[in-house]
């Protein structure tokens, strides 16, 4: 049973911005619910006020324009599984959100429920890195701003946004014509223990990088880009991908010891995932098949 | 849980010394802490400390019983409470050391202790990364207040 | 302290089963609560109580839901199908035949909730692979079978007639 609240249904970011205004963090901002309810159902949050999203006119929306792929806070995980725009703009994103949670889940929660929940065991959050993504923040006071979402996620369940805002989309760039990507989750529990996404641009004879995306999630206080083993890429023959390392100290990358397995057992499997997302990334960007079936794994 | 910080204050140590032993005073540098009161002058105090983790509030009343005084050098101080809404029971061994150095007061800083109940689900790391967020916040705040 | 709100009802209007059911609730009510408790609709099960397990699984408007993570509110004006009705005693409906053919039913707490996602995923597509079987119902936990025979029992409907309202 959860304990009694108001639920308030604005069609209108204007009303939505007033009502949040008014209430602050009195208020939740619910959309799917998925975690918002748990935790409701757990008592260890406790908000007068649920401000329902999902009739606010433009936070359902998928767009494609000018480069940028929006997708709206309320669009559910389902929806973009399915969608012809992101699977035309940024595919990988549209099959990773096949394997998010699982099928009920998809049907209710959001791509903006899960970026302002900020799970640190979040899909979204690593894959849409590769991506270069940006959230768009909203308040009655302030207007709309833009920051990067490495900004926006601070650290486990911590974000950026102010308690009189509310995340209304998320833009996400397209990668390069010809470039090839792949997303690996790890993990027997209900949240993957590592995420790592991956996307290459080969040189025109395909024998070697020239560009490389790296991101890695789950295993820290939030996910990142492997800037230094990204610039170190460029120009390795495809062959050296297998032996590829990633210099944990010089990219800040950083794990944290809990039931997912210890600081030093996360590192080793970064590494050894870093190298499989390589690997999957360059195949098909020459065009090839390869077995990517690895244990405990979702090869996306 | 177990915390350690060390910094420099740029005040003697005695200086240093008459600002923690004003417990009041002192637990109005730890972020959050609020309502501090004496119950008994040196030995028990009163005081609320409020957090949000994630986007879990807490507010938990705590007594804090000094349970060692050396002055200037070491202080030590229990605190305990349980915010009844959340259900989060706080318990925690705060030590502080002051060593003269040529450039002031060498304080160290240790915490020892738990954070029990249903913020758990959050998991220990995220309640620890806020403990540390704390205490680093209560370092600053200390040597600020070291001027006024 | 700030006031509790005053638990304010909301009327619903929702097609439970192919029929239509009128009910004034709780604004924060669950789904799977007003089923259970005010419609007498067993069929789904608070398990896991957080979207894990699967036990509580309803279609609403053809989408797998968990009801205990569901406010009742967000059905008004939609499809709610439950285990109920898929079929009953004097008809099964061809999944309930099947898991019944292949010995797919050992405790039966599972059951409801595998039925449920299987006939979303058949409604959806009529012949997926055991690929895309086992893909879709792995939100939804058995402990008594090892899940072979539940995939077998869908298996034997997909392509077949397991999608037949």
């Amino acid at each position: 049973m959860l304990r009694p609240f108001e639920l308030r249904r604005p069609a209108t970011l204007p009303e939505l911005g007033a009502i949040l205004g008014e209430h602050r963090d009195a208020a939740a901002l619910y959309a799917g619910g998925s975690e918002l309810l748990v935790l409701m159902k757990e008592g260890l949050v406790r908000p007068r006020v649920l401000i329902d999203v999902k009739r606010v006119a433009g936070l359902g929306e998928i767009a494609a324009a000018d480069g940028t792929l929006r997708i709206g806070a309320a669009v559910t995980h389902r929806t973009v599984e399915r969608s012809p725009v992101v699977h035309a703009h940024c595919p990988l994103v549209a099959e990773a959100a096949r394997f998010v949670a699982n099928v009920r889940v998809r049907s209710v929660g959001t791509v903006g429920g899960n970026l302002a929940f900020a799970d640190p065991h979040s899909d979204l959050a690593t894959l849409y890195l590769l991506f270069d993504a940006r959230v768009a923040l909203w308040s009655g006071a302030g207007g709309e701003r833009e920051l990067p979402l490495a900004d926006f996620v601070r650290g486990p369940y911590e974000t950026a946004r102010r308690d009189d805002e509310v995340l209304t989309e998320v833009r996400l760039h397209p990668l390069p014509p010809g470039a090839a990507g792949a997303y690996l989750k790890f993990g027997v529990h209900e949240r993957p223990t590592l995420g790592v996404a991956a996307a290459l641009s080969l040189d025109p004879a395909r024998r070697r990088v020239a560009a490389a995306r790296l991101a890695v999630g789950c295993i820290g206080a939030r996910p990142q880009r492997l800037a230094g083993l990204e610039r170190g890429l460029v120009g390795a023959p495809v062959e050296a991908l297998a032996a590829a390392r990633v210099d944990a100290g010089a990219e800040g990358l950083d794990a944290i010891t809990d039931l997912h397995g210890s600081a030093d057992y996360k590192l080793e499997m970064a590494q050894v995932f870093v190298r499989r997302a390589l690997r999957l990334a360059a195949a098909r960007g020459m065009r090839q098949d390869i077995d990517a079936r690895y244990a405990h794994t979702v090869a996306v | 849980m177990r915390l350690a910080r060390e910094l420099v204050i740029d005040a003697r140590p005695e200086a240093l010394w008459a600002l923690l032993w004003d417990v009041p005073r002192m637990a109005a540098c730890v972020p959050g802490c609020s309502e501090a009161q004496e119950v008994t002058a040196h030995r028990t105090y009163r005081a609320r400390l409020a957090q949000k983790v994630g986007p879990i509030s807490l507010s938990v009343p705590v007594t804090v019983e000094v349970t060692a005084a050396a002055p200037p050098r070491h202080l030590a101080l229990t605190a305990s409470g349980r915010d009844p809404v959340v259900g989060a029971e706080i318990a925690m061994e705060l030590t502080l050391d002051c060593e003269a150095v040529a450039t002031g007061t060498r304080l160290r800083i240790g915490a020892e202790g738990h954070v029990l109940g249903k913020l758990g689900a959050l998991g220990h790391a995220v309640v620890q990364r806020r403990a540390e967020e704390t205490l680093d916040e209560f370092g600053r705040r200390l040597a600020r207040a070291i001027g006024s | 302290m700030p006031a509790t709100p005053t638990p304010s009802p909301s009327s619903l209007s929702i097609r439970v089963n192919g029929r239509r059911v009128d009910l004034e609730v709780p604004t924060h009510a669950l789904l799977l609560d007003v089923l259970r408790d005010r419609l007498d609709l067993k069929g789904a099960k608070r398990s896991c109580d957080m979207q894990v397990c699967g036990a509580c699984t309803v279609l609403v408007d053809g989408a797998p839901v968990s009801a205990c993570t569901y406010l009742a509110v967000e059905a008004d004006g939609r499809d709610v199908v439950t285990v109920e009705g898929l079929g009953g005693p004097e008809a099964l409906h061809p999944l309930q035949e099947a898991f019944v053919d292949h010995g797919a039913v050992q405790c039966g707490f599972c059951t409801s909730g595998m039925l449920l996602s299987a006939k979303a995923l058949l409604d959806e597509r009529a012949a997926p692979s055991e690929a895309e079987i086992v893909h879709h119902l792995r939100g939804n936990l058995c402990r008594c079978t090892g899940y072979r025979k539940i995939v077998d029992a869908i298996l034997a409907c997909a392509g077949g007639s397991g999608s037949a309202a």
